[in-house]
């Protein structure tokens, strides 16, 4: 992924209510599997996953991908996405095999300066309901988009 | 579960992060970046021969100490900055402090203050949780 030149401010304030289709998301039991070792951690009982899955099961479930996530913001390359912080709020735990509707958005979006660098900030929010309609759980992404020049 | 300000957390340690972790991790998440899977990149932007462990992986590290502590549906909230790249072979422990205890619907909550120490360089990850303490 390749952008040139810096994206108009007025682009990037625009993304604000940008909405992902939106789908389902099911944790299969080896998806699950994997990602538990992935983090060291042995398998959890009762058939539950892992809260890790909340980084890729809301993108996927909305119906979105990191990389489209990284052109929604112009990014100039894989290498110029900083992670501003990851929030994750459960309200119910993660289980595996249990189909979820996922919806996402973009919340904020705007291009900030400081002392050494120009970059945009972007803030992602998806929700995640169960199969009764219960709010499960509430995943926000803030990334910065690093600007080389200006 | 006896749970006061100031209490430490048990610490969870992983001894040396494995690059084929990050390898597995990026085929699930679908992640393009290679900073994850070839270490060629991340030596051009000055990481040496190491490959860049997922953000989300850190922040799991976080939640194994949780879980260990206060069980595996004890987690409320979990918020994570990522000061510092986590790196193949570094050696991470997970640490925390109860720094406030509260009761919200029901339910007797601890809120710490989270982080990942790194022996000889400033915390990679820092942030905050929320866990159900029970009675």
């Amino acid at each position: 992924m390749t952008q040139t030149g810096i994206p108009p401010e007025s682009e990037i304030r625009a993304l604000v209510g940008h909405e992902f289709p939106g789908g389902d998301y099911t944790i299969a039991h080896w998806e699950n599997f994997l990602l538990t070792e992935c983090t060291g951690a042995e398998p959890l009982p009762d058939d539950l996953a892992h809260p890790v899955a909340l980084f890729h099961m809301p993108i996927l479930g909305a119906r979105t991908s990191i990389g489209e996530m990284f052109a929604l913001g112009q990014a100039e390359s894989d290498f110029s996405i900083g992670i501003e912080s990851y929030d994750w709020e459960i309200h119910r735990p993660l289980r595996e095999e249990l189909t979820y509707k996922v919806t996402g958005r973009i919340t904020e979006s705007d291009r900030r300066q400081d002392s050494t660098r120009t970059y945009d900030r972007i803030q992602f929010q998806f929700d995640l309901h169960d199969p009764d309609g219960t709010h499960a759980a509430r995943t926000t992404i803030t990334w910065t988009y690093g600007r080389s020049s200006k | 579960m006896k749970v006061a300000v100031g209490d430490e957390i048990p610490e969870w340690d992983m001894p040396s992060v494995r690059p084929e972790r990050m390898r597995t991790m990026a085929a699930i998440l679908r992640d393009p970046n290679p900073v994850h899977w070839d270490r060629r990149v991340p030596a051009k932007l000055g990481y040496g021969d190491h490959t860049i462990n997922q953000g989300p992986l850190g922040l799991s590290y976080m939640v194994n100490m949780l879980h260990a502590w206060t069980g595996p549906t004890s987690i409320r909230r979990i918020v994570m900055r990522f000061p510092m790249a986590v790196l193949d072979g570094d050696h991470i422990i997970a640490r925390g402090r109860v720094t406030a205890i509260r009761e919200h619907a029901g339910e007797r909550l601890a809120d710490c203050d989270i982080w990942l120490h790194r022996p000889g360089t400033e915390n990679p990850l820092e942030g905050t949780a929320t866990v159900v303490i029970g009675d």
